[in-house]
């Protein structure tokens, strides 16, 4: 009977949602600010990529709360998880040749790969939250491929911490230096070159690494399990 | 310096990122930096709030120096500074000062806090949709790693029913932000209010149920509220009276500040008024079939919280104020009572005779639940008689009927908080309880002052007055918005 | 060339999110809960970045620095606001995975209205406490 009910309530908003898409204006959107940061945004902030110049500029603080989210999750998931546990199964897991010499070989390609992408968030899409992702994947990496090897979840914390408090710090100091909180400065140098857009790549630069460490953290707090078992979720 | 404001959200959340590390040097200075930050907030706002000129000065903010429309604002009125205060006053008030938290699960607890901290004073000011839509999910995010509570397995499962009801919910508010800026292009408040005949029905009044829906999750809307119960149970008592006190409150305010700037329709207001009524007879009628008390608490406050949508859905100043003032007053009874379920957070049978044990206490339970019912000349009475008459001034055969259930449901509350008085003064013992000093400092303070508030009702309800006429104004609130030059554009 | 969005897109968004919501109600196991999550999650952002999305528009980059005429560009913000709103839905699931994990380890099952009564029994007990216990037990317990 619920069920019943269940798919009836599916259908009606499937046609509610079909009739509301219908009406948008689709194609020919007012794009009121849009239009206008389009027009203002390279000379404003100096970034070649639009939608780093509106991710940390004209929405500066939404990428600080977005930061904050990440930075909270990880707290709580490290809260539910309990206490970090040494991973136990040392040797016993063997991965095989392939998997871990891939994994080797993989690590440095990874890292520069993401820190290009962090670094050029300003010049080509990307940016710190997507680089910072590839990071954090180098560095989990091993921690899956060699159960047993642990991640230093100190120097982790640190760095994140860090991280973080410096996108802050520098949102703070142009509120010091008598601008607005997050204002960029810095030269904004010619757009399109590395050295550009003022503070935004210093910005990124933050992001990147504390995403990259976060995740890292959270990803093997999640892989260490208490009593080691690999439950079947399905 | 009024720009100064931006450190309510950007010290705490500073705090929060660095306090791993110092709690890795020294657990007394980390535990300290939580409540010094606290205190400066409050001293910020309300040097914020003294040194506003004249009574109807707001001012905007503009982060970054990006003029809006196309960068964020935060607006600062009265109600928003009222708020910005509020947030680190309730917060220090439920510190938790002790904790049996392991040095690992210690320093996440006090960054969640002054995460959450951070989010919901960026909830009181800010002036643009998805970056009330952000700030929104930060707090959700806090709240999701506070409730839970190691040593109950239960909290686990709460949390998790509470995180897909919450998620899903941002799930329609996301859509409803993405119809927005779909019929308008913007996301600034004043300025889709200049716009808010683009979103007539249907689009914009399917838009308002999403976003309702969305944020009605954490202000214990019907038919979104079914996670209040076990969450509040299964969580501490100090997070449960944080979320019912203060997180509500501010999650009632951006349903306010979406239905003020865009969707001010009757339909909209309708809307409102249907779900505060369901909201309060099932709140009420659910706390008197409580057998504990912090069952009872957490039902009664989804009565009261229906209580503040009815009255919100009252257009105008009248209803404005009777919102405000019962939010007001919600905010402060709720923590207090909470503080008390600490100790006496068992069955009801078992509260038998706690008077004799604790008579301060019991007495201030007493003051408190009478404010709750509405008896004069408590603040709780005053709160919801402005509410009635509000109601009565609509006239609406809608709202009469409202009135009607409201006052049926005042009995209601009066008979189950009779009853847990009764039994605290009952002649028999059944358990020594007491309540720790600093519980019973804090619930005296906030006794001291509701019971001022009882005295000085007349300024008090000027300045909600003041605060009232302020909010509404909506016309205020886009020229300063938007014809702000405060900052330069590089 | 006049502005145009695929139908084809739309349809997806809507899709998604009818599925991803309707897996929420469907669904009794707690990790199919989560990928239903995930897919309502997909569909809105999806949805979001439609707007000013043109397929003869190119991403909102600018490459050529010779002329400061832009070509027809994407509408940037809701691009951002999508960046915002996947980074969002990363950090609560990966949240409600963390969750998932330790539900499993304490209550041994992962379907959802076996939990929610086990759920219901241990508030129940945590607060029924004998008399003499309470002493005890406050003066152990002070947590906050």
């Amino acid at each position: 009977m619920q069920q019943f009910f269940s798919m009836l309530f599916l259908i009606g908003l499937l046609f509610l949602l079909s009739i509301l898409t219908g009406l948008l204006p689709f194609a020919t959107p007012p794009m009121l600010i849009g239009q206008a940061i389009q027009q203002q945004a390279v000379d404003a902030t100096g970034a070649a990529n639009l939608v780093t110049s509106v991710v940390l500029g004209y929405r500066g603080i939404d990428t600080l709360g977005e930061l904050s989210i990440l930075f909270a999750a990880s707290a709580a998931g490290g809260l539910v998880l309990g206490k970090t546990v040494r991973a136990k199964k040392a040797a016993s897991e063997n991965t095989g040749f392939i998997l871990q010499a891939g994994t080797d070989l993989l690590f440095p390609l990874l890292l520069v790969a993401g820190l290009y992408i962090v670094l050029h968030g300003h010049l080509t899409p990307g940016g710190g939250f997507q680089g910072g992702v590839l990071l954090a994947t180098a560095f989990f990496l091993p921690v899956l491929v060699r159960p047993g090897t642990s991640v230093s979840h100190k120097l982790l914390i640190v760095i994140e911490g860090l991280a973080g408090a410096s996108f802050i710090a520098i949102g703070l100091l142009a509120l010091y230096q008598g601008g607005e909180f997050l204002q960029p400065f810095l030269d904004k140098g010619l757009t399109g070159q590395l050295l550009s857009a003022g503070t935004l790549p210093l910005l990124y630069l933050a992001v990147g690494l504390k995403v990259g460490a976060e995740l890292a953290g959270l990803l093997a707090n999640l892989s260490t399990e208490q009593d080691g078992e690999n439950d079947h979720v399905a | 310096m009024d720009n100064l404001l931006v450190l309510t959200v950007a010290l705490p959340l500073l705090m929060a990122f660095l306090l791993p590390i110092v709690y890795r040097f020294s657990h007394f200075i980390a535990g300290l930096l939580g409540p010094i930050v606290l205190l400066f907030l409050i001293w910020l706002t309300f040097c914020a709030a003294y040194n506003l000129p004249a009574e109807t000065t707001s001012f905007s903010i503009v982060i970054g120096g990006f003029l809006p429309p196309q960068g964020i604002v935060f607006y600062v009125d009265r109600m928003a500074l009222l708020f910005a205060f509020a947030v680190p006053l309730v917060t220090l008030l439920m510190w938790p000062w002790k904790s049996n938290l392991d040095s690992e699960a210690r320093p996440r607890q006090l960054s969640l806090l002054m995460v959450l901290v951070a989010a919901s004073s960026g909830l009181a000011l800010s002036g643009d949709l998805f970056n009330l839509y952000v700030f929104y999910e930060l707090v959700a995010v806090a709240s999701y790693g506070l409730v839970i509570n190691s040593q109950m397995s239960a909290s686990y499962v709460a949390a998790y029913r509470y995180l897909l009801l919450s998620a899903a919910g941002s799930v329609l508010a996301l859509l409803g932000i993405a119809i927005i800026y779909f019929q308008t292009g913007t996301l600034n408040l004043a300025h889709l209010s200049l716009m808010a005949e683009k979103l007539d029905a249907p689009l914009g009044l399917s838009a308002f149920v999403m976003l309702l829906m969305g944020f009605g999750v954490k202000a214990e809307l019907f038919p979104v509220n079914s996670w209040v119960p076990e969450v509040y149970l299964a969580s501490s008592r100090r997070v449960a009276g944080l979320l019912a006190g203060l997180v509500s409150k501010l999650a009632v305010l951006i349903v306010l500040k979406t239905l003020l700037t865009m969707f001010n329709h009757t339909l909209a207001y309708d809307l409102l008024l249907i779900l505060g009524v369901i909201g309060l007879v099932i709140g009420e009628l659910s706390a008197l079939k409580a057998t504990d008390l912090p069952r009872m608490l957490s039902w009664s406050s989804i009565g009261q919280l229906g209580l503040v949508f009815i009255a919100f859905s009252v257009p105008g100043k009248t209803g404005m104020m009777a919102g405000i003032a019962i939010m007001l007053h919600h905010m402060l009874v709720k923590p207090a009572l909470f503080l008390m379920a600490e100790r006496w957070g068992q069955q009801l049978v078992d509260l038998k005779g706690a008077a004799k044990s604790s008579p301060l206490m019991a007495a201030l339970f007493v003051v408190f639940a009478l404010s709750l019912m509405g008896v004069p000349p408590l603040p709780g009475f005053w709160a919801k008689f402005l509410m009635l008459t509000g109601l009565a001034e609509v006239g609406s055969s809608l709202s009469m009927m409202a009135l009607l259930v409201v006052l049926l449901m005042m009995v209601i509350e009066a008979n189950y908080l009779f009853r847990v008085a009764s039994l605290l003064y009952d002649r028999q013992a059944r358990q020594q309880s007491s309540h720790g000093f600093i519980n019973a400092l804090t619930v005296s303070s906030m006794a001291a002052v509701l019971l001022a508030a009882t005295v000085f009702i007349k300024p008090v309800s000027e300045a909600l007055d003041v605060i009232a006429t302020q909010a509404s104004d909506q016309q205020a609130m886009i020229k300063i918005t938007l014809g702000s030059k405060t900052g330069d554009q590089k | 060339m006049l502005p145009e969005v695929p139908a084809m897109l739309l349809a997806g968004a809507v899709g998604l999110v009818v599925i991803g919501l309707g897996g929420l109600v469907l669904s009794r196991n707690l990790y199919r809960l989560l990928l239903a999550l995930a897919i309502a999650e997909a569909g809105a952002n999806l949805l979001l970045i439609l707007a000013g999305f043109d397929s003869y528009a190119v991403a909102p980059i600018v490459t050529d620095f010779s002329t400061s005429a832009l070509p027809a560009m994407v509408d940037p913000v809701p691009q951002a606001m999508v960046l915002t709103a996947i980074v969002i839905g990363v950090g609560v699931q990966a949240l409600a995975l963390a969750m998932i994990i330790r539900i499993k380890q304490a209550y041994g099952t992962l379907d959802m209205a076996e939990l929610k009564s086990k759920m219901e029994a241990d508030l129940d007990k945590s607060l029924v406490m004998p008399g003499a216990a309470l002493i005890k037990a406050e003066r152990e317990s002070d947590n906050g």
